[in-house]
């Protein structure tokens, strides 16, 4: 069996490079693509104890997780295409109308 | 019975005000038969009380908790009661007159409207039993001088005369108010224990306290009330309004310059004239003024061509006169007041009568100007010989009201020089006295002897105007001789109400009130009232009459300097309007303006600068960027964490 240390550290390696995505980058997708890596490290999380505790809730759970993570892709895709058709281009900075 | 209903002499008037301004517009005459009413019901109502306090010689006082420490009251003691009954009583005559001179005119309902608002601000001034009261009465009475000679507001020069009557006795109303604070002050600091229902302001309160109030505080007191009076009643140097006022109706006129307007500034040293003779030196200032005044207008009534013009002249010297009263009494005590108050009613009389038959020659002729007139008599015989009437006794012929009023006058500044008082007044009010004789008959020849000078309209005046006309000849002719003795006594003790005692305020004012020492008048001095009135008016029928013997061409010329300068008016315009306000007043206006532009709005703008600067500095710090945000947190969290766990470890942070 695999220890559950390195299932956690999967986890916090994949929510590291998620965060540090989010932060650096500013286009529209990769901050999209850098959000579902958080999410999942999450997930990772939830499903590592909840094999090893052994209680089913964590994978519930989990499963809600992702089901949330599509609608939320949904969402801000769709959100994406709109400032695409509105401004052609999907770099952050330039969307800036309602900044000082 | 009617003392109950006093207060229904100034509300009958403002309910005539409400009705015929909201109203008048869908009545016919704009609703003016209310004002005439409400204004006759208050005369009914004056006659009434008058009739129940007369006998047994009592006052009317009500009063009730206002705020603070002021109250709200009515006092009708004698000198308010012969005011009231003059007021309502002149005011109906004129208001009915006006029934037919505003005749046809859009804004008749607003006209009665304002007249019934002036004629109740006058009468609450009249039965104010506070010095408080009394001032706002007096504030609305300016107002509604404004608005009516403003009446026709379109015409330039009525709308500049209307600001110039407002600002002019705003100067003067400001001293009023800045002597009304002075006295409360020194009341304040008497710490006077007040029975029940007494307020400090009260005129007994008032009168009661002057032995206790500093004399040189009196002094300044009584110089800044008179200030006030000195405004309202045209007094020199701030009668520049009077002759200005002539740009509203007629009828306008002839209220503000004999029953309503000018009166309150000769009532309120009246009713103040135990402070007056408890100040020392006041009175002196008063019968100085008030002596200059009577003669100075005259001087100019001597040469105008304008009717009402002469008769605004004539307005302000007889009310110089009535100061010059007032202030001789310095030499007789408080029957000054009588004689004063006498002349006042009796002028009000016949200056309302004057001004209503010159509104009637105007109505007809279609021309203020004396030059293009002549030869009226012969269309116009009521207006004329009821101005004959009110000119007989303006000029003081024997027997005439004006006469006996005048009379009293002079005699009492007699006394005040022959108690080396100063004989100035005499002089001014003997001088003052024959040319008023003089302005007066020039001003009837001209009008109504000769022969037609332009080519008029020629037609008498409606009945609805000569029937006030008729009424107020008779008694501008007729009163003085019966009331006189009685009315002196009345109203000269009207202070005994309250229990003045006029021996100890004369101690503090410094006067030498020398009983029984009865000041030897020589007969030419009795007599001389009658020669100078037959005789001025003798020299006006030599002017300018039909028997005319001599032509002003005679005496002077073209180019004579004095002449230029009584038809120049002495300069007052060049110094007043374009001296005083457009260098002076400009003048500091600028200063002002720029102090209140670079330093008040400068500081303010400044200060607001800063803070908008210091803001949008500020909120670069919002920048708008998720990440920037995230970035904070992260950190934020991390360094929490750290700590955290420091202190886990047992480090001390």
């Amino acid at each position: 069996m695999i220890p559950l240390v390195l299932y956690v550290l999967l986890a916090s390696t994949m929510f590291t490079i998620g965060l540090y995505g989010l932060l650096t980058q500013r286009n529209g997708i990769k901050l999209m693509m850098c959000v579902e890596i958080l999410l999942n490290s999450a997930n990772i999380n939830l499903v590592a104890f909840s094999a090893y505790l052994p209680n089913v809730n964590g994978q519930v759970f989990a499963l809600f997780s992702i089901a949330l993570a599509a609608a939320e892709a949904g969402v801000g895709f769709a959100i994406l295409i709109v400032l695409y058709r509105l401004y052609g281009t999907i770099e952050l900075d330039n969307i800036n109308a309602l900044r000082w | 019975m009617y003392q109950d209903y006093a207060y229904l002499i100034v509300g009958l008037p403002v309910l005539a005000f409400v009705l015929t301004i909201f109203l008048g517009w869908h009545l016919p005459k704009g609703g003016g038969f209310f004002t005439v009413l409400a204004t006759f019901a208050g005369f009914i109502l004056s006659f009434g009380i008058f009739r129940e306090i007369y006998p047994n010689n009592e006052i009317v006082h009500q009063s009730m908790h206002w705020f603070a420490s002021f109250n709200a009251g009515i006092l009708i003691d004698p000198l308010a009661i012969v005011m009231l009954l003059m007021v309502t009583f002149v005011c109906t005559l004129i208001h009915t007159y006006a029934l037919g001179y505003m005749e046809g005119d859009p804004g008749m309902a607003r006209y009665f409207a304002e007249a019934g608002l002036f004629t109740a601000a006058m009468l609450g001034l009249v039965f104010s039993d506070n010095l408080l009261q009394l001032f706002i009465f007096w504030e609305l009475v300016g107002l509604c001088s404004y608005l009516l000679i403003g009446f026709w507001y379109r015409k330039p020069s009525a709308a500049s005369a209307a600001k110039k009557a407002f600002l002019v006795t705003r100067v003067g109303d400001v001293m009023f108010l800045a002597g009304i604070v002075l006295l409360y002050t020194n009341m304040v600091k008497l710490n006077l224990t007040l029975p029940d229902g007494a307020y400090l302001l009260q005129f007994q309160t008032i009168y009661d306290s002057l032995t206790l109030i500093p004399p040189d505080q009196l002094t300044w007191i009584a110089v800044l009330l008179f200030g006030g009076a000195v405004g309202k009643s045209g007094q020199f140097p701030l009668h520049v309004w009077l002759p200005d006022a002539m740009e509203g109706p007629t009828t306008v006129s002839a209220m503000i310059h004999a029953a309503t307007m000018v009166t309150a500034g000769v009532y309120l040293v009246a009713r103040m004239f135990p402070l007056f003779y408890a100040a020392p030196n006041a009175l002196m200032v008063v019968a100085y003024v008030g002596g200059f005044t009577a003669l100075f207008a005259a001087t100019m009534g001597l040469v105008m061509f304008d009717i009402k013009r002469v008769l605004a002249y004539s307005t302000v010297s007889q009310l110089g006169y009535m100061m010059a009263g007032l202030g001789v009494g310095a030499a007789v005590g408080a029957s000054a007041v009588g004689v004063s108050m006498f002349h006042l009613i009796g002028h009000s009389f016949f200056k309302a009568l004057l001004f209503l038959c010159a509104g009637s020659v105007i109505h007809a002729v279609g021309t203020n100007d004396m030059r293009e007139m002549g030869g009226v008599l012969k269309y116009m015989k009521w207006t004329g010989l009821t101005m004959l009437a009110g000119s007989l006794t303006l000029a003081g012929f024997p027997l005439t009201t004006g006469f006996f009023s005048k009379d009293e006058i002079i005699v009492t500044a007699f006394e005040h020089g022959a108690l080396g008082l100063g004989w100035l007044p005499y002089i001014f009010a003997v001088v003052a006295a024959l040319l008023t004789a003089i302005y007066t008959f020039r001003l009837w020849f001209l009008t109504f002897d000769g022969e037609p000078r332009s080519d008029y309209h020629k037609h008498e005046s409606p009945w609805i105007m000569l029937g006030p006309l008729v009424i107020l000849a008779i008694f501008a002719l007729f009163m003085g001789m019966p009331s006189q003795e009685n009315f002196y006594e009345y109203v000269g003790n009207n202070f005994e109400h309250y229990g003045v005692d006029f021996e100890e305020l004369a101690v503090i004012g410094g006067h030498h009130v020398e009983h029984g020492a009865e000041v030897h008048e020589p007969f030419i001095i009795k007599i001389l009232p009658i020669i100078i009135g037959v005789g001025g008016i003798l020299i006006a029928a030599l002017f300018y009459s039909r028997w005319k013997r001599f032509d002003s061409s005679m005496i002077t010329s073209e180019r004579d300097p004095l002449r230029h300068i009584l038809l120049k008016r002495y300069y007052q315009n060049e110094i007043y309007t374009l001296w005083f306000a457009e260098k002076v007043v400009y003048g500091i206006a600028l200063v002002s303006n720029m102090i209140d532009l670079k330093i008040i709005d400068g500081t303010v703008n400044k200060i607001s600068a800063i803070s908008v600067g210091f803001g949008g500095t500020l909120r670069k710090v919002q920048t708008g960027v998720i990440q920037n945000y995230l970035t904070a947190i992260v950190l934020g969290l991390a360094v929490l964490l750290i700590l955290i766990q420091l202190a886990s470890m047992g480090v001390a942070i």
